[in-house]
């Protein structure tokens, strides 16, 4: 009975019927999926669409081609319908996400393992020992337990001389000593090795003070640079780069003249006060410096003729000079840290600021 | 040392700078002025005033109403003090508004029982100038007229003093007259030293030798001993030098007292006085004590000498330690009438070592240990002479007696003045700016060198005696660069020939610490001293390194491990009620000298590491430490340190090696950290008798690991080939009983699994449930490749039944 019955007014009316009712469809669909099933049930293998198109078979042929065509464009109407909806429907997930409710992040941040803290005086250490690296010097080590004619003989301490008072030792039962200054790398070098030499030299030492502004282990580092025709402008020149470098642009170096036996000439260091710094690059000063603008850093001098005597090295031909400071020093400045002893308590509340 | 800028005018008359400017000059040729003071700054505003009248507070005993003309205004003051001088008195008026520094205290108008009083009459010690506030300030009659302001009254109770940080190669700053010539050198000043009244003939009847023999036992450590003597004098206070010797920190004591204070402060040359009345048999004898001779000290204590001690003796046992301090017995008391004065060079080395040994650090000790002018005695003999003479009235005995190893005489041979020379080319040389040669001899001129011969190229200088640290050619130059100031030094950055670093402990620590950073510890910083017993409690090896002079016991020794300081660290921390602690710290653990080495400690570089607290964040449930933490923070230590190629294994300790190798730690949990099958640490839980000798609780784990073998810096890692073909991964959950541990059942699969198992990687530890007790299930990922090949899933297959059958067999263990 079918073969006969004419379907053409029947796909019209199903053509019609679904193209008033695609849309709305569609248009329903909250989610994705159900707008993709919502599509295939329209243009899936066994959807709407393809079931009216199998009805086109039993149509007489010359009119299959127009029903042909008008399904064709529903079909097309379908798809851009389609896209159009799915565009929409993502825009609107997209815009209801970001328009949620923030996250929450002040919950602590995940990170596979929280970085641990290097100790201050290490972080001045370091940078330190990398601003005389760049400069040409290399790392020399040294002993903490030393010969006493390392750490003061050969360094031309006079014996039983109140210089020794500045640095008052450690010894050990077999006669050796704590060392009291890196300056016994100076020796350490100069008897091993021929110059020309350039050192940086960082490393614990011990003096028997153990007070509020002391304490009984403590840092320095030591530079030195041995050459022909070093001069004190050198000593000088690798000052004011070291004070640039660690404090900063144009931070002024004043020497002033002082007393170390292993040096002469000897000076202190002062550089301008870190904490009363102006903009403009001037100090106001203040109680840290004693309002003269200026902060002692560190002592130096050219290494004096009968240290290079007694490492063989002859001192008409051969100049050089020292430098050395306190680690512990340069770390309360920069840091702002006021008690020496808050370094050595490994206080964990205190190494987390660093 | 304290610097009086009135006496430094007095010696250099040119000197009319302020003084914060003087100050500065001294600081920027080294020697370092540290502070100013106002000595007496309230005798600026306050007036002389004379008594006029005086009668009874109305209503309060032991106050009085005194009325005093100021020049002028007469005025009616309260009054408290028991000593105001009868009318015609003069005393000090502190008016309205005055400012007296020394108690900090501005006069404003109060009414004091009842009364109104305008102003005050001051105390030496309201006034700054002394400690005497018995009573008010009574000054001499006539000696100023009412309205007079104080300071112009009388100028010597005014002055401002410079503290001087003298470094202690400097012995001539320790005296006005060093000083002075230091400043006029700075100024470019010239500078004579004073002309001391005295002829060394005197004027008395007796002669020195006559009243006193002197013997000299040790010329070596006395080389130079003069007397004076200056008889009939009359001991009383001092009035006139109390305010100089008060304003640079001496008390006034009496005339003569004072006269030795004020020479040593002009001079700096340390001397002594004796009563030559109680010199028992008129004899002075300088000789090393007698061991176990003993010396009742000024301070009263009693010393018990060495051998070392150089004394002065009199006739009949010590009376001084040379140089340093006087005895009680030959004291200056009120009664004497001849005084003995001894001025003497002594060497420094000796007054060092007794004062040091006797814990005693005088005024005289200080200056003779550094070397005081062994060319000045006869001129402060004299100055000591003509200022008693002034102070004191008397007259000095003929001559003088000046002995000199074995010449005695009334003059002394001055000492050998050292000859250095100057090349003008090292100037340059080492200060790196062109100094005219003229201006640098000019210098040294000015600082008291004679320069004896000179030509363009070099000259000879002769050295002053008072500057015992000019020694070689370079301590001239640093003279010139002194006072021509090291600004005039440009900075010039010097073209450094490189040099390798040596020893390797400074890089290896920095990789290191950034190892342990990396993993999240944080640097402690720990002492390289701690006690014996903490090291016995840990364990650690015997200590080597003993200190002879340590600060207490429990810094008596230098560590054998790294470990007390990091314990010490968790102990302070749980004082502070903080539980967290992950520390690590790197330093040198000192152990027996290597033989045949130079005989210091074996210092071998480690790194400690202890850990308290829980693990976990917001997410999970916090659980404590445990000993699989510390396991996995020294393996990441280790490996990091040693590079992705390095073969760092954990292998757990029998009981039998824990308690001989890590004895610190808990025997179930001890276990050793090896790199390439070599032992290079131990870690774990620590042992709960060490935690309690550390105060700790237990849940406290440590590490220790040494990093000399990681010097040579990581192993390099090589490329190896990135698969080209998918993985195939099986699973496998193997229940096995207890005593079988995880890494043998890994070892195990792995073998079982085969050339194309990849990897092999424990995921789940399972315990409880449906296994049985005494047993657990380890579940594996077993990871299968080829290199050339996708893997069929039936030699997969094959390899992995493999891995169940051979473990199953083995361990006995079976599916999960």
């Amino acid at each position: 009975m079918g073969a006969e019955t004419d379907p053409t007014a029947t796909i019209d009316n199903e053509l019609s019927a679904l193209r008033e009712a695609f849309l709305p469809r569609f248009r329903a669909a909250t989610t994705e999926q159900t707008l993709r099933d919502e599509n295939a049930k329209i243009l899936g293998k066994k959807g709407e669409l393809t079931r009216i198109l199998a009805m086109l078979g039993k149509a007489p042929p010359e009119g299959r081609k127009a029903i042909g065509a008008k399904v064709n464009a529903l079909k097309q109407e379908v798809e851009a319908g389609f896209e159009t909806c799915l565009r929409d429907l993502r825009k609107a997930g997209r815009e209801a996400d970001l328009s949620a409710p923030p996250f929450d992040l002040t919950l602590p941040g995940r990170v596979p393992v929280a970085l641990g803290h290097k100790h201050p005086i290490s972080i001045v250490r370091e940078e330190v020992v990398a601003v005389f690296r760049q400069l040409g010097f290399a790392v020399h080590d040294g002993p903490d337990v030393e010969h006493e004619a390392n750490n003061f003989t050969k360094l031309g301490f006079p014996p039983d001389h109140p210089a020794t008072d500045m640095q008052d030792s450690f010894w050990t039962k077999s006669n050796h000593l704590l060392r009291t200054h890196t300056s016994n790398i100076q020796i350490r070098a100069m008897t091993t090795l021929k110059p020309p030499m350039a050192f940086i030299a960082p490393g614990t030492v011990y003096r028997r003070d153990d007070d509020a502004t002391h304490s009984p282990m403590f840092h320095q580092i030591e530079a030195f640079l041995i050459d022909r025709k070093v001069t004190l402008a050198h000593l000088k020149g690798v000052l004011a780069e070291f004070a640039e470098r660690l404090f900063g642009p144009n931070t002024p170096v004043r020497l002033r003249p002082s007393y170390f036996p292993f040096v002469e000439p000897g000076a202190e260091v002062d550089i301008g006060c870190v904490f009363c710094k102006q903009s403009d690059g001037t100090r106001a000063g203040c109680s840290l410096c004693k309002h003269t603008g200026y902060i002692e850093v560190l002592g130096c001098g050219m290494i004096h003729p009968v240290v290079l005597e007694n490492c063989n090295i002859d001192p008409d031909e051969w100049s050089g000079f020292a430098l050395g400071m306190g680690l512990e020093r340069i770390a309360m400045l920069r840091y702002g840290i006021p008690n020496i002893k808050l370094m050595f308590d490994n206080d964990p509340r205190f190494l987390a600021q660093f | 040392m304290k610097a009086s800028c009135n006496w430094l005018r007095e010696l250099v008359p040119q000197l009319d700078a302020s003084p914060k400017d003087i100050a500065a000059r001294f600081t920027a040729a080294g020697l370092e002025v540290e502070g100013i003071v106002e000595f007496g700054a309230a005798t600026d505003s306050c007036v002389v005033a004379s008594v006029v009248s005086m009668r009874p507070h109305p209503t309060k005993s032991g106050l009085r109403l005194v009325t005093v003309d100021r020049g002028g205004p007469q005025q009616e003051l309260v009054c408290g003090a028991p000593n105001v001088p009868d009318p015609g008195g003069l005393v000090v008026l502190a008016p309205l508004g005055t400012h007296l520094p020394a108690k900090n205290m501005t006069i404003g108008k109060r009414a004091i029982a009842g009364v109104e009083s305008e102003g005050m009459l001051c105390s030496e010690d309201e006034l700054g100038l002394g400690d005497d506030h018995d009573g008010i300030l009574v000054l001499p009659a006539g000696s100023a007229k009412p309205g007079d302001r104080l300071s112009k009254a009388f100028p010597w109770m005014r002055d401002t003093i410079l503290e001087i940080n003298l470094t202690p190669n400097r012995p001539d700053g320790l005296g006005h007259i060093g000083l002075g010539r230091e400043i006029a050198a700075l100024y470019g000043f010239s500078f004579a030293v004073p002309d001391v009244v005295g002829t060394g003939t005197g004027t008395g009847t007796g002669e020195i030798g006559q009243l006193v023999t002197i013997e000299v036992r040790d010329p070596e450590r006395c080389p130079h001993y003069g007397a004076a003597a200056v008889v009939d004098i009359t001991i009383a206070p001092s009035p006139t030098t109390r305010y100089r010797l008060q304003s640079l920190g001496v008390r006034s004591i009496s005339n003569v007292v004072d006269v030795t204070n004020l020479v040593m402060l002009a001079w700096g040359h340390p001397m002594h006085a004796f009563d030559l009345d109680r010199v028992r048999g008129n004899r002075i004898i300088v000789r090393r004590a007698n061991e176990g001779e003993k010396l009742t000290t000024l301070d009263g204590i009693e010393r018990t000498l060495v051998s070392d001690d150089l004394l002065i003796c009199d006739g009949e046992g010590p009376v001084a330690l040379a140089g340093i301090m006087g005895g009680a017995s030959s004291e200056i008391q009120p009664d004497t009438k001849r005084v003995l004065f001894e001025v003497a060079w002594f060497d420094p080395r000796s007054v060092r070592r007794t004062g040091r040994r006797h814990g005693m650090h005088t005024e005289s000790s200080h200056r003779f240990e550094r070397g005081v002018d062994p060319g000045d005695v006869a001129q402060v003999l004299e100055h000591a002479v003509a200022m008693t003479r002034s102070l004191a009235g008397g007259n000095a005995a003929k001559h003088r007696m000046h002995v000199q190893d074995t010449r005695i005489a009334g003059e002394p041979t001055p000492p050998a003045r050292r000859a250095i020379t100057l090349r003008a080319h090292r100037l340059a040389d080492l200060l790196g700016i062109d100094v005219p040669f003229t201006e640098a001899v000019a210098i040294l001129e000015r600082l008291g060198c004679a320069v004896v011969s000179k030509n363009d190229k070099s000259c000879d200088v002769l050295v002053p005696t008072h500057r015992p640290d000019l020694g070689r050619e370079v301590d001239l130059v640093e003279e010139v660069i002194r006072v021509l100031g090291m600004d005039a030094i440009p900075a010039e950055l010097p073209a450094v020939r490189a040099s390798r670093d040596v020893g390797g402990h400074e890089e290896l620590a920095r990789r290191a610490r950034e190892a342990a950073i990396s993993v999240g510890l944080s640097e402690a910083i720990t002492y390289g001293f701690t006690s014996a017993r903490a090291l016995e409690a840990l364990g650690a090896p015997k200590p080597t390194v003993l200190l002879k002079n340590p600060l207490g016991e429990h810094h008596a020794v230098m560590r054998t491990s790294l470990l007390p300081g990091l314990l010490d660290a968790v102990a302070n921390a749980r004082r502070q009620s903080e539980r967290e602690v992950r520390e690590f710290t790197i330093g040198p653990v000192f152990l027996q000298a290597k033989a045949g080495g130079d005989g210091l400690p074996n210092e071998q570089l480690r790194i400690g590491v202890v850990l308290a607290g829980e693990r976990g964040g917001w997410l999970e449930k916090p659980q404590a430490l445990d000993a699989w933490d510390a396991k996995g923070y020294a393996v990441a230590i280790a490996q990091r340190l040693g590079g992705t190629p390095a073969k760092v294994v954990a292998v757990p300790a029998t009981r039998e090696e824990a308690q001989v190798h890590a004895p610190h730690l808990h025997p179930r949990g001890a276990a050793f950290l090896e790199l390439g099958g070599r032992r290079i640490g131990s870690f774990g839980p620590l042992h709960p008798d060490a935690a309690e000798a550390f105060g700790l609780d237990v849940g406290v784990l440590v590490a220790e690991i040494d990093l000399e073998p990681f010097v040579t810096g990581p192993l390099l890692p090589q490329y190896a080939t990135i698969p080209r073909f998918p993985a195939a991964t099986r699973d496998v959950a193997l229940v096995v009983k207890d005593e079988i541990r995880a890494g043998e059942v890994e070892s195990a699969v792995r073998a079982a699994a085969g050339p194309l198992a990849e990897g092999v990687q424990l995921f789940d530890r399972f315990v409880g449930g449906p296994i049985p007790a005494g047993s657990s299930s380890l579940a594996f990922h077993v990871v299968y490749r080829a290199a050339d090949r996708t893997l069929t899933d039936a030699e997969v297959d094959a390899a992995h039944a493999n891995v169940v059958k051979a473990v199953g067999d083995r361990f006995g263990a079976t599916l999960r």
